[in-house]
């Protein structure tokens, strides 16, 4: 599957993502990008290419239409040689706090519901609380409580709080997904959320053999 | 409950017990085992068994169960691993409703297919099986005993309130007599080894409705259900509080996992999920779990307010660092506290909280301040620190702290830092049951363990 069927089959079931499309030229790059609205996020489509970033094709904070098309042939230049199935064109997230929430299957538990501080720090912070599904508000709650960072979460410094009532529809979510898919693992990473709602930037996952 | 877990009681309360492989030979866990019985003062019958023997320690010894004539509510087999299926096919015709198997040689060293068979048995004559390859029992109420240690070389419990449900045989040991050392009462020991026919689900769901039981100690190293295991802990600690201590918790998930989410998450996040989930009491250590457990026999806190006592302000200071730490409160004096302290305080003591006695106050003044601070609606937890060494403070100080924490009104907490003598006292107040500590951050680390679990209950009854 493609990161596209990916997007599509995570938006058939019910997770809402950044406004997207993909673009096979720069001729509908340039549409869709008129469609979309900037700021932009472009990002390589291939089957060939798992760390996208690694290899130059993610550019983000495309802010007109020069930036997209230099953007465009830039990320096509990177991925020369490899099979590309075209470039996503994506609203680039609103500011706010990245956070991972994530799903595995355990052996001996089933299914189980991750959340954590997001970013490019989350292996090391390790910041983060699990349940086992299916969990209701009140355990989402709970799990926000359990990180370390939780005072960023509930604001500070004149910050807002992030907005809660996403957050557990999004972890809700989560375990009914992959209860109706039998899901093996499961990543939206990041999520960035604020105080208006959240967004989901990029997502990954891969169904129980 | 299944009819198995039901027949767990005549392993524990058996009018008669057989000992299958007895044996004359001193070391041999069968001579142990029948040793034990009989020096232990079991009060019912107990039947040796081996065909090798006439008599053992004046006893006759049958050839098989299926030669004794009168009923036999419980075995324990102690024959190398081979004969066990055989053994309790006799059993089962004996019509024994009770088993304890101390035998290894099963699954643990890849012997599934024996231990399959053992299986089968058990459930065709419907018998409870603890083990293979365990400790088996201990219930101090009933004198029963099945574990093949000699009592010289580890101390039985005393009859108490906390059942301790074990996976492994050796940490059981530790346990069983550092449980006799601190003076921790027991209801129920159970090493179940294998887990083959009862598990620690089977136990959990028996000890919930277990009379004698108040509290529950479990040391896990895998479950085989954990669905089940997280439903049945979420039922039975919302009764009696489990504390539960995990081995094996560096497990890592593989470092080549798909996702974030696969290399963050090791095996030991869904066991800390499901513990978070049913609130049960966590234990990082075993150190931990003798420090949570004892503190379990007292009356819940309505509140997370602590009023301290000292006569040491050294200690109190420390105290009141771990109760800010933990996020829990130090009691504020009422004005009619205050007013009440300062009646009984010499002239140069101060009415705060934590309440500093002076070095020179007996254990008279001790009692009058508990007085005040157990009936101030503002403090929810008592803790005592009595620094022992102070000339002024003698014998008496125990018997205030044991009626105190024998009221069962408010939890007491003694906090005793010192060497051999105050080690003498803290002994003799656990041995009554009172939560004695050697340091303020283990004491107030457990108070935090019972404000929360008392937090939940409230929560959800």
């Amino acid at each position: 599957m493609t990161m596209v069927d990916d997007f599509k089959f995570l938006e058939k079931n019910g997770f809402k993502l950044l406004p997207y499309a993909l673009a096979r030229s720069e001729d509908e790059a340039i549409k869709h990008a008129k469609k979309i609205g900037y700021p932009l996020v472009m990002k390589v489509v291939s089957p060939e290419i798992t760390h996208k970033t690694d290899v130059g094709g993610v550019i983000v904070g495309i802010k007109n239409k020069a930036a997209l098309s230099a953007a465009y042939n830039e990320i096509m230049e990177n991925a020369k040689g490899k099979k590309v199935g075209g470039i996503l064109v994506q609203k680039k997230a609103r500011k706010g706090i990245e956070l991972i929430i994530g799903g595995k299957k355990d052996v001996q538990f089933g299914y189980t519901v991750v959340l954590g501080l997001g970013g490019i720090y989350v292996e090391v912070f390790r910041d983060i609380s699990a349940r086992i599904c299916p969990v209701g508000k009140s355990d989402v709650k709970e799990m926000v409580m359990e990180l370390k960072s939780h005072p960023i979460l509930l604001g500070m410094r004149g910050k807002k709080a992030i907005h809660m009532k996403s957050l557990e529809k999004l972890v809700l979510n989560v375990c009914k997904f992959m209860q109706k898919h039998d899901i093996a693992e499961l990543d939206l990473n990041p999520v960035v959320f604020n105080e208006r709602g959240c967004d989901i930037i990029d997502v990954r996952f891969k169904r129980s053999k | 409950m299944r009819e198995q877990v039901k027949n767990l009681k005549y392993i524990f309360r058996p009018k008669s017990v057989a000992i299958i492989g007895a044996s004359g030979t001193p070391t041999k866990v069968g001579a142990v085992v029948l040793k034990n019985l009989i020096e232990g003062n079991f009060g019912g019958d107990i039947y040796p068994i081996n065909p090798k023997y006439e008599e053992l320690v004046g006893k006759k010894c049958y050839p098989s169960v299926l030669a004794v004539k009168k009923r036999i509510d419980c075995a324990i087999i102690a024959t190398p691993a081979k004969f066990v299926p055989k053994i309790l096919e006799q059993c089962g015709k004996k019509k024994i409703k009770g088993v304890v198997v101390l035998s290894g040689g099963f699954s643990e060293v890849g012997n599934t297919e024996l231990e399959n068979k053992l299986k089968k048995t058990a459930d065709k004559y419907k018998m409870a099986v603890i083990g293979p390859n365990c400790l088996g029992i201990l219930n101090p109420y009933h004198r029963v005993d099945s574990i093949f240690l000699p009592m010289y070389k580890l101390k039985r419990p005393r009859p108490g309130g906390i059942s301790f449900v074990t996976q492994s045989g050796a940490t059981g040991t530790c346990v069983v007599d550092l449980a006799a050392q601190f003076g921790v009462g027991v209801s129920k020991f159970i090493s179940y080894g294998n887990g083959t026919v009862i598990n620690e689900i089977d136990l959990l769901e028996f000890l919930e409705k277990d009379r004698k039981t108040e509290e529950i100690l479990l040391y896990l190293e895998g479950t085989k259900d954990g669905k089940k295991l997280l439903e049945t802990m979420k039922r039975v600690n919302r009764k009696k509080p489990i504390v539960v201590l995990k081995a094996g918790k560096g497990e890592r998930a593989a470092q080549a996992a798909f996702s974030h989410t696969g290399n963050l998450a090791g095996n030991y996040l869904s066991y800390e999920a499901a513990f978070r989930q049913s609130k049960v009491v966590v234990a990082d250590s075993l150190d931990e779990l003798f420090e949570f457990v004892k503190i379990f026999n007292q009356a819940l806190p309505k509140g997370n307010r602590i009023g301290v006592v000292t006569n040491g302000g050294g200690l109190g200071v420390l105290t009141t660092d771990v109760i800010e730490n933990k996020k829990l409160a130090l009691a504020e004096f009422s004005k009619e506290t205050t007013k009440e302290l300062k009646k009984i305080l010499p002239p140069y003591a101060n009415a705060e909280n934590p309440l500093d006695v002076i070095a020179d106050a007996g254990s008279e003044l001790y009692k009058k301040s508990l007085d005040i601070l157990k009936r101030s609606p503002e403090v929810d937890i008592l803790a005592v620190i009595v620094l022992f060494q102070a000339p002024a403070i003698d014998e008496r100080i125990l018997n205030i702290l044991v009626n105190l924490s024998d009221e069962k009104k408010k939890p007491v907490v003694v906090i005793a830092v010192g060497g051999e003598y105050t080690e003498g006292h803290r002994k003799i107040l656990e041995g009554y049951g009172v939560p004695t500590y050697s340091s303020p951050s283990d004491a107030i680390k457990a108070v935090k363990k019972l404000v929360d679990y008392a937090h939940f209950t409230r929560k959800t009854r």
